[in-house]
């Protein structure tokens, strides 16, 4: 049974009790975790330690910082490394499950102008294979999982498509670095987003649920039934987390999406 | 839903869809097939209700002008299937539609099935207007059966094409294939045996009739005047499927609240009533007939049975009987052997001349359930999973030993499959 966990900015509260007890009562059953850069969210671990202590479920932590792995900048990029490396060390200090991360994002799309990156395809490849491979280590000493989500076309350039996470992952061979999967992109990139998570299902490590139009499932036209179906024939049982915008009041909108995700998966 | 069965069943449908369509199999059939889209749809409801809405709709899309749904719409991509495209040139046939198709039909499972998607989500099927769009289409498809294909004299339908019955090489069509005079010489395209080995497929001898009766059928123009057709048989189970879905029609100008376009439930009768001149009370089954000749074919074969999907039919019992007797022994046969287990002409490997499969096996099951044997229906359908997951999901097993047939990954196995799993045994 999937866990369906909520995005933790979208719940009202001070405190993670406060945001436990709304997405409780909205039918979640865990948290999905925002992590700011500047070891932002290392200072958050007495807050987190105690959470977890009170049995809140947050299984997962979203990075949420403005350069990534796959930074054209060397600095920024190993600075995005070090971050990584912190977001997977809290998680494993409140018994998550991992953390996901983008290549990159806003950095640069080259369906967009100017059309030409500052860097090949190969040297794109190459940082991410020394990225993701210095975080699957360091995340395998520690239990945990990191995530390479794909995004798409006008957000990133180099990971769009769950196959592109899967042939990096394959080069890296690490077991701890897996892909999470978010519907809203794959509707975008995927010829048929079906398919490709069926493809990409031994690799899957964390799903992301947003409709067509990055609101909340239920709100644009993806076919649910069909997602329900194939993460239940991967066999992938791990949380699904809403990270989406929302079409009205949260209140008004999230506790219908558990029932809608429930009833298919 | 934790059956072995389930996620694998789940990838084969998600493998086989094409965008708009399933492919019966990936490499043996690679276009959209009539009946295997019908039966598809049954089981893809229950993985997505809006691809099942869109594999029917995507048939409906190469309805011709008459109103026939063509036995297989051509993937325009594609080259590698014979007779293909380039044989039926369909686009040069008036009242053809935009896509290529043949000039065929297929059993009429689609009204059938087109009420059974829609029940498994009906908010969904209302949304997207489905039963609205379908039942017009419907509607045509069975009165092009009615007026171009019904004898007035029997009141049923004929094939026109051994592959119209979906039962391709029965023993059925044998004596009829042998009074058409022509070949379509030795020169016969097998693209089929690079997929399949040749002792499990129809014979080259059989193939260049069927060639010769395509063309023949194909430079007349589709015409289905009794002039212009070489082959006519009158099927048990065409007619069946038929009378089934005409109690669907009925069902769906139900849902829809409108008045029907006619008595749906009277044709139902009507088809039923005649279908008794294709009981032999010596064989204890029904057959077939020769439409030109007048003859019965005196073979016992699954199509024979499947009356018993009719409400009404008289001989249910000695059908039943037959079913359960030494000719087609349901609970010690693997599904239901397509032909007669102790006639000379069963073979065990030999697509329709003897191997089970598991469309038959599925319309078996769903009659056997509403004439109140639960017991066989659950046994059928746990047999249909067990003989499903063993094997990669195969076109068809030994009736015998259970050993799989022609190819694997086959889409309407795993649709019929997923069906009964979610309907007969998950939903208890």
């Amino acid at each position: 049974m999937n866990m369906i966990c909520v995005q933790e900015q979208h719940l009202p509260g001070q405190s993670m009790e406060e945001k436990w007890d709304t997405a409780q009562e909205w039918g979640f059953d865990g948290i999905e975790l925002r992590g700011k850069g500047d070891f932002g969210f290392r200072e958050r671990l007495p807050e987190l330690r105690k959470a977890a202590a009170r049995g809140i479920s947050m299984p997962t932590v979203c990075v949420e910082m403005l350069h990534f792995i796959g930074a054209f900048d060397a600095t920024q990029r190993q600075d995005a490394i070090v971050q990584m490396k912190s977001l997977l060390d809290v998680m494993a200090e409140i018994g998550g499950r991992g953390a996901m991360t983008p290549a990159s994002y806003g950095m640069f799309s080259d369906r967009l102008p100017p059309f030409v990156a500052p860097r090949s395809t190969a040297e794109d490849r190459e940082v991410l294979i020394d990225g993701l491979g210095q975080l699957g280590a360091h995340a395998a000493t520690l239990g945990v999982e990191l995530y390479l989500e794909p995004l798409n076309r006008y957000e990133n350039h180099m990971v769009r498509r769950l196959d592109d996470a899967v042939s990096l992952i394959k080069e890296i061979g690490l077991d701890s670095v897996k892909v999470a999967a978010d519907t809203y992109h794959m509707n975008i990139e995927e010829s048929d987003p079906a398919a490709a998570l069926l493809a990409a299902g031994p690799y899957i490590g964390h799903v992301q649920a947003s409709d067509s139009n990055r609101l909340e499932p239920g709100a644009g036209h993806i076919d649910w039934a069909l997602f329900g179906a194939t993460v239940s024939a991967i066999g992938y049982t791990g949380p699904v987390a809403m990270e989406s915008r929302l079409s009205g009041p949260a209140q008004d909108v999230l506790p219908a999406c558990p029932v809608l995700l429930r009833r298919f998966l | 839903m934790n059956h072995a069965m389930i996620s694998p069943a789940t990838a084969v449908l998600i493998r086989n869809w094409r965008g708009r369509h399933t492919v019966p199999a990936g490499g043996l059939y690679p276009h959209q097939w009539s009946w295997d889209s019908a039966f598809i749809a049954i089981g893809l409801r229950h993985i997505s209700p809006r691809r099942a809405q869109q594999e029917l709709d995507s048939l409906f899309s190469a309805q011709w002008s008459d109103g026939r749904l063509p036995q297989i719409v051509f993937d325009p991509t594609r080259d590698d299937y014979s007779p293909g495209a380039r044989f039926w040139r369909s686009d040069s046939i008036p009242g053809s539609p935009p896509v290529s198709t043949t000039g065929l039909v297929q059993p009429p499972n689609h009204a059938w099935a087109t009420l059974l998607v829609h029940e498994s989500d009906p908010s969904e099927s209302r949304r997207r207007r489905f039963l609205g769009r379908a039942y017009p289409r419907l509607v045509a498809w069975h009165q092009y059966l009615h007026s171009r294909r019904r004898s007035p004299e029997t009141g049923l339908v004929a094939v026109v094409h051994p592959w119209e019955s979906g039962l391709d090489n029965s023993p059925y069509w044998d004596s009829s294939l042998e009074n058409v005079a022509g070949s379509f010489g030795d020169d016969v395209p097998r693209p089929d045996l690079e997929h399949a080995d040749a002792t499990e497929r129809p014979s080259n001898r059989e193939y260049g009739k069927y060639l010769y009766l395509a063309a023949a059928y194909r430079d007349a123009g589709c015409d289905d005047s009794a002039a212009a057709c070489l082959f006519r048989v009158e099927d048990p189970t065409f007619n069946a499927i038929w009378a089934r879905s005409e109690l669907a029609l009925a069902g769906i100008a139900e849902e829809l609240g409108i008045t029907p376009a006619y008595d749906h439930r009277q044709r139902c009768r009507d088809i039923t009533e005649a279908l008794e001149s294709l009981w032999d009370g010596e064989l204890g089954t029904y057959v077939a007939r020769d439409a030109i000749t007048g003859d019965l074919q005196k073979y016992r074969t699954v199509s024979g049975l499947m009356p018993l999907l009719l409400p009404e039919i008289r001989r249910g019992d000695e059908l039943e009987a037959l079913l359960r007797g030494p000719h087609f022994a349901l609970g010690t046969s693997c599904l239901v052997p397509s032909h007669d287990l102790t006639a000379p002409t069963f073979d065990a490997s030999r697509y329709w001349r003897g191997p089970s499969w598991f469309n038959t096996a599925w319309l078996l099951a769903e009659a056997l359930k509403t004439r109140g044997a639960a017991a066989d229906t659950r046994a059928l359908a746990a047999s249909m999973a067990g003989l499903a997951v063993l094997n990669d999901f195969p076109e068809y097993v030994d009736p015998h030993t259970g050993e799989p047939h022609g190819t694997r990954l086959f889409s309407w196995t795993a649709a019929l499959c997923l069906d009964l799993q979610h309907r007969l045994i998950d939903g208890e």
